[in-house]
């Protein structure tokens, strides 16, 4: 495959730009989120109130209804209906902010996911990398949904928890400002303790995720290899390092369980010892100092109302740093560039014959992540010119560089140094879409999407006639291979096209390529030895695809090279040889060598 | 349906009673002893409401009535709130440290249950399955068996916690403990029930959200037509489309879930102004005392979060169901009896035979068809066939993976290596993907290394044999991973090596080098090789040649090029490929 080249994976985002700066950049990228939020807030602040209520009410009844030898249960009657209104009012209050906040989450999660689509789809095809394949499906999957679990909890806790905070802290003030402070005091120090605790446990919850993929990862490993597991005795010494992975995982689950554990109840002991406080301090001052007995039952409930929010803030204190992270991760693969970056001012390719023009390109692929040098140039100071219409064989060894320059051509790299002229024009000033409707590279493996091979032909030309698509397969000579398979046009391929063999689905895309009719064709050929019956369908076929059009083979085979037109040949990233294949093996030079190894390789 | 309320369905009674059973059962001391934390938790919750009652009624109340209360009884007072809060505080530690404990033990032994199984079950039994679902059995599955494990002791302690709380409501004042005993079942029922519609649209949601991911997953797969395609635009909309249905499911639940939190956060507090206005009366009747009251309306503020795991509870139940019945349905599946052991020891100067062996995976189906064949020990076979015709069911056979239908596979003592056609490698270092912790010296890893002409590619990089493969390590192309694969089968110095196509990735020099070598080390072993190039035939003694399951022709690839037409036409088709040069 041309596109393995590992390259550095750009938009993982680790560090840079703390919680706040990322909450910053999001809200720009998804105006959404800060939309009637002043509102939201209105609403939050009606519940918070209905919270606030019931401590106020208990003051109120114990001083002025329930009074020792003075009970008057008539003024507990219009104390509880006046509690019961607001009450009320603050749980509409409360599922108003709740579903406000929900509803624009959503909204905002959903812009968000379809500007990942639209980005990922554009980068680059050395950000598409198998090994970083799972990354991005997971920037778009999991790392959105740590964003929704954060909007359906963690967010809402900070809403109401925080207006609930200011608020009781507000009324304790009101009612006595030393007790107010004297609980301030007794829970300073539960905020540092949480804090501590809090980073030591995500870095345990970090743990675990890691243990839990590997975990997960082995079991697919012994699966998966089950039969080669078995071909060398190994199944066992695989079973075993699952189970070692297994107490890996435990140890560390148990670990978080503990520390959870110690963290949990920390919000109530505390909540006690401010009690306690009141209590002691309240009664200490007795009825001299303005309270009341009322006053300290109503301060007793509001110290616990205080610590309610806190204890819940702690816990999703870990779900806002996952979200805070995963946003980031977001926000790295949207910094990333775009592939080759579309022209502002767009050229039109001229219509007709488009002849492909390198000169002096050079290109080097970004070095891997961790290697100390800067990675030597895949292609270097290649010039040539290929007529419209001609058909040209590129070969050379692995690494020679003939798959870069088919990358080149087809504009999906740019050069660092040099230029790719299509049809005059360099391939910079062409939008994307005027090249992909002359252009087309079928790919040595090519991937069929899970639906019918109709509907991956369809995929070509959206749109397009069944009279089409009959045409084209009639075009590359292939009708009676359909009419062969039991389900014609409507077998299914399965996912990646898997349940059709390797060769099938080359035939499916040379469909393909016959439906989206190109002026130019650039063919990565399949190493893989594909059954000869099929192979020679898909021999004939390329032929009468290639007809009449500017073709560009990248060879594996040189008995492709000998039918070409022009053979050009590549080594060490340079432009070696150019010419006939019986120019070039009389010339006796590189083609000569590489056409000899291969004679001897299928010699019988 | 929702989960809840298939959890609440008759005759699913039977089944949660033999999960919860077998879950317990695992690792039962430290689940007991989470319960035995859960249930101090309850009992100190309600003496937490006492301790309120004793310091309203002979603390705060004589101090502010009379102006004074003893300096004794101040203390006691906050010694009980303290004392208790802090015992409420171990037993919570006690219950969630054990309750985890007890999870992730059983989660570890179910684990371990599942993969003794896959390493039990042969080939024939792997092959039917899908790999995708056995992981699951041992991930996820494992994972969602053991959720209801979690809230299950404190959810068991709030039923002792209603119970205790009711009894001491009712034994203080009649009237008004009937208030509350009344608003436990009214709590309980409108978590439950709004809990399971909830629900409905969160399984929903989440169903979509597998969508959503399996079509990101495939268009992010299929970049590369995409791109050539310039298909960018129709695939995000494509996407957007499952996205945007996710959306709207999402908002469904949003509206749901935004009632029920208002409704049952609200419950307790309407409960509490009930309480507190009936209380007021009952005071005046002299029934009951203020600090009474208050303990009361205390109790009910602390009750809103155990009342809420019980719906946890009841939600995570069929979760758990459903993944313990899929692993105990593979463990109830017999372990079949493992084809490797009815393979006889071929007689001296036999390397490999074959008597009148059948295969099929379906019955009148067959793949082998009565073949039979000896090969003299140290000889090499290409073994030569269309797509289809059984080249890989008859290795699989001769090494045992498959065990034959009908006929018996006789093999000369000694290793057997396969070497199969798609070369699989775990994600460890290249010299453990050659041993598979099997004992070999870095001098032997580095000897196959070379004679399967990976020494220079191993050696170049960072690490060496140590470099390891995988997501974060090194990445090898196709060509290098089968010379891998190949040392791994060289490394045991196999008496017979099977290869499946083994050098199809690799390009004609690097072929011809690895035939070379191979050639110059195999002289002792017999060899089956599968062969689509002619220079892999050129390799071979003799030529086997298969078609549609049964043997042909076994002999030298000239005769059987002369007489066979279809072989002729099978194997020319290089031949035409070159003529054309």
């Amino acid at each position: 495959m041309i596109w393995t080249a590992t390259n550095e994976p750009t938009g993982t985002g680790h560090g840079s730009g703390g919680a706040v700066a990322t909450i910053g950049r999001g809200v720009k990228i998804v105006p959404e989120l800060r939309e009637g939020l002043g509102l939201t807030l209105f609403f939050a602040s009606l519940g918070a109130a209905g919270r606030v209520s019931v401590p106020i009410l208990i003051h109120q009844a114990i001083d002025r209804g329930l009074r020792r030898n003075d009970v008057r249960p008539n003024t507990v009657v219009v104390l509880g209906a006046i509690g019961m209104l607001i009450v009320l009012v603050g749980a509409v209050g409360q599922r108003t902010a709740v579903a406000r906040l929900g509803y624009r989450s959503e909204d905002a999660l959903y812009a968000l996911r379809v500007k990942l689509f639209d980005h990922i789809h554009r980068l680059s095809l050395a950000d598409h990398v198998d090994e970083r394949r799972g990354a991005l499906v997971s920037r778009v999957t999991s790392d959105i949904e740590t964003l929704t679990m954060f909007f359906s909890w963690g967010a809402i806790a900070w809403l109401l928890d925080g207006v609930v905070i200011i608020l009781v802290a507000a009324v304790m003030l009101s009612y006595d400002w030393m007790l107010a402070l004297i609980v301030f005091v007794v829970v300073a120090p539960l905020i540092v303790v949480l804090k501590r605790v809090q980073n030591h446990l995500v870095r345990t919850y970090d743990s675990v995720r890691s243990d839990t993929a590997s975990l997960y990862g082995q079991v697919g490993e012994m699966v998966t290899a089950a039969e080669m597991l078995r071909a060398y005795g190994a199944t066992d010494e695989l079973a075993g390092r699952v189970k070692q992975s297994a107490r890996r995982r435990t140890k560390s689950q148990v670990r978080a369980g503990t520390i959870g554990a110690l963290l949990f109840p920390s919000g109530e002991l505390f909540g006690a010892l401010a009690v306690s406080a009141v209590v002691l301090v309240g009664v200490w001052r007795g009825p001299g100092s303005g309270l009341t007995a009322g006053s300290i039952v109503g301060f007793v409930f509001l110290t616990y109302r205080f610590l309610e929010p806190i204890a819940e803030l702690t816990e999703v204190l870990d779900q806002t740093q996952t979200a805070v992270a995963g946003f980031r991760r977001i926000l790295g693969v949207l910094d990333t560039p775009i592939g080759p970056p579309e022209p502002d001012s767009p050229a039109a390719l001229p219509i007709g014959p488009l002849p492909i023009d390198l000169r002096n390109v050079t290109y080097a692929y970004r070095p891997r992540p961790g290697a100390d040098d800067s990675s030597d140039p895949a292609l270097r100071d290649v010039s040539l010119t290929i007529p419209s219409g001609q058909r040209v064989a590129i070969v050379g060894a692995t690494g020679s560089g003939k798959s870069t320059m088919a990358l080149l051509i087809a504009r999906f790299a740019d050069p660092a140094t040099g230029a790719v002229l299509l049809g005059g024009i360099d391939a910079r000033q062409v939008a994307n879409a005027d090249i992909r409707s002359r252009l087309l590279l079928v790919p040595q493996a090519p991937f069929l999407f899970d639906g019918t091979i109709l509907s991956n032909l369809e995929f070509a030309r959206p749109g397009s006639s069944y009279a089409d698509v009959e045409q084209a397969i009639d075009d590359v000579g292939l009708t009676d291979w359909l009419d062969a398979l039991p389900d014609g046009l409507s077998t299914q391929v399965g996912e990646r096209g898997e349940q059709i063999s390797a060769g099938e689905r080359q035939l499916v895309a040379l469909i393909r390529a016959a439906l989206a009719a190109p002026d130019i064709l650039i063919l990565d050929e399949a190493t893989s030895a594909v059954d000869p019956l099929t192979e020679v369908r898909s021999a004939r076929a390329l032929e009468r695809l290639s007809a009449g059009r500017t073709t560009i083979a990248i060879a594996h085979r040189l008995s492709t090279a000998a039918r070409a037109e022009r053979v050009i040949v590549m080594d060490q990233a340079r432009l070696v040889e150019d010419g006939t294949h019986e120019d070039l093996l009389a010339a006796n030079g590189r083609y000569a060598e590489l056409y000899d190894a291969w004679l001897n390789a299928t010699a019988t | 349906m929702s989960s809840t309320e298939s959890a609440l369905q008759a005759g699913s009674w039977r089944k949660t009673v033999h999960l919860l059973r077998s879950l317990i059962g695992k690792h039962p001391a430290d689940f007991f002893t989470a319960v035995f934390g859960a249930a101090m938790f309850a009992l100190l919750t309600v003496a937490s409401t006492v301790a309120l009652d004793y310091v309203v009624d002979d603390v705060i109340g004589p101090r502010f009535d009379d102006g004074r209360v003893a300096d004794a009884t101040l203390w006691t007072g906050v010694a009980l709130i303290s004392g208790i809060a802090v015992l409420r505080a171990s037993a919570v530690v006690v219950r969630r440290t054990f309750a985890g404990r007890a999870q992730f033990k059983t989660a570890r032994s179910l684990n371990a249950d599942v993969v003794d199984r896959f390493a039990a079950q042969p080939v024939t039994w792997h092959q039917r399955q899908n790999t995708g679902e056995l992981v699951a059995r041992a991930g996820v599955d494992v994972d969602a068996s053991i959720e209801v494990m979690a809230p299950l002791p404190f959810a068991s302690s709030t039923i002792l916690l209603v119970l205790v709380a009711a009894t001491r409501m009712l034994m203080v004042d009649v009237p008004l403990g009937l208030i509350g005993v009344a608003a436990f079942p009214a709590l309980i029922v409108s978590n439950v029930v709004f809990q399971h519609k909830v629900e409905r649209h969160y399984d929903q949601a989440q169903a979509e959200l597998g969508r959503l991911s399996s079509a990101v997953h495939e268009s992010f797969d299929g970049v590369m037509v995409v791109k050539v395609f310039g298909a960018e635009r129709r695939e995000t909309e494509r996407l957007a489309t499952i996205a945007g249905s996710l959306r709207a499911t999402r908002r469904k639940a949003i509206r749901v879930r935004s009632m029920f939190d208002a409704f049952v956060d609200t419950l307790p507090t309407v409960v509490n102004i009930l309480l507190l206005v009936v209380g007021a009366y009952r005071i005046e009747a002299g029934a009951m005392t203020v600090g009474a009251l208050t303990s009361f309306i205390y109790l009910f503020t602390l009750l809103s979060l155990p009342l809420r795991l019980i719906g946890f509870a009841l939600s995570s139940l069929p979760v758990s169901r459903a993944g313990h019945t899929r692993i105990e349905t593979l463990l109830a599946e017999p372990i079949e009896p493992d084809p490797a052991g009815a393979i006889d020891v071929a007689p001296h100067g036999v390397g490999l035979a074959a008597h009148s062996v059948s295969f099929a995976y379906e019955p009148g189906r067959p793949i082998l068809d009565d073949v039979s064949f000896s090969i003299p020990a140290g000889r090499t076979v290409a073994l030569v066939g269309a797509t289809g015709s059984g080249k890989s069911t008859l290795l699989s056979v001769l090494a045992g993976l498959l065990g034959p239908d009908t006929g018996a596979v006789q093999r000369s003592s000694g290793a057997c290596s396969l070497v199969f056609q798609e070369a699989l490698l775990l994600a460890s270092s290249i010299a453990d993907n050659v041993s598979l912790g099997g004992r070999h010296s870095d001098a032997e890893i580095n000897a196959a290394l070379s004679r399967s002409a990976a020494a220079d590619f191993v050696n170049a990089m960072p690490g060496g044999a140590t470099a390891s493969l995988g997501e974060r390590g090194v990445s090898l192309s196709g060509g290098q991973r089968q010379r891998v694969a190949l040392a791994r089968a060289l490394v045991r110095r196999p008496s017979v090596l099977l290869l499946d196509d083994t050098t199809s990735a690799l390009d004609a020099s690097t072929e011809a080098e690895v035939l070379a070598s191979l050639r110059d080390t195999l002289t002792e072993a017999t060899v089956v090789i599968v062969a689509s190039r002619p220079s892999t035939i050129g390799l071979a003694d003799e030529v086997m040649y298969l078609a549609s399951g049964r043997i042909v022709a076994y002999g030298l690839h000239e005769d059987l090029a002369a007489t066979l037409p279809d072989y002729a036409e099978l194997v020319s088709a290089y031949e035409v490929d070159r003529g054309t040069a």
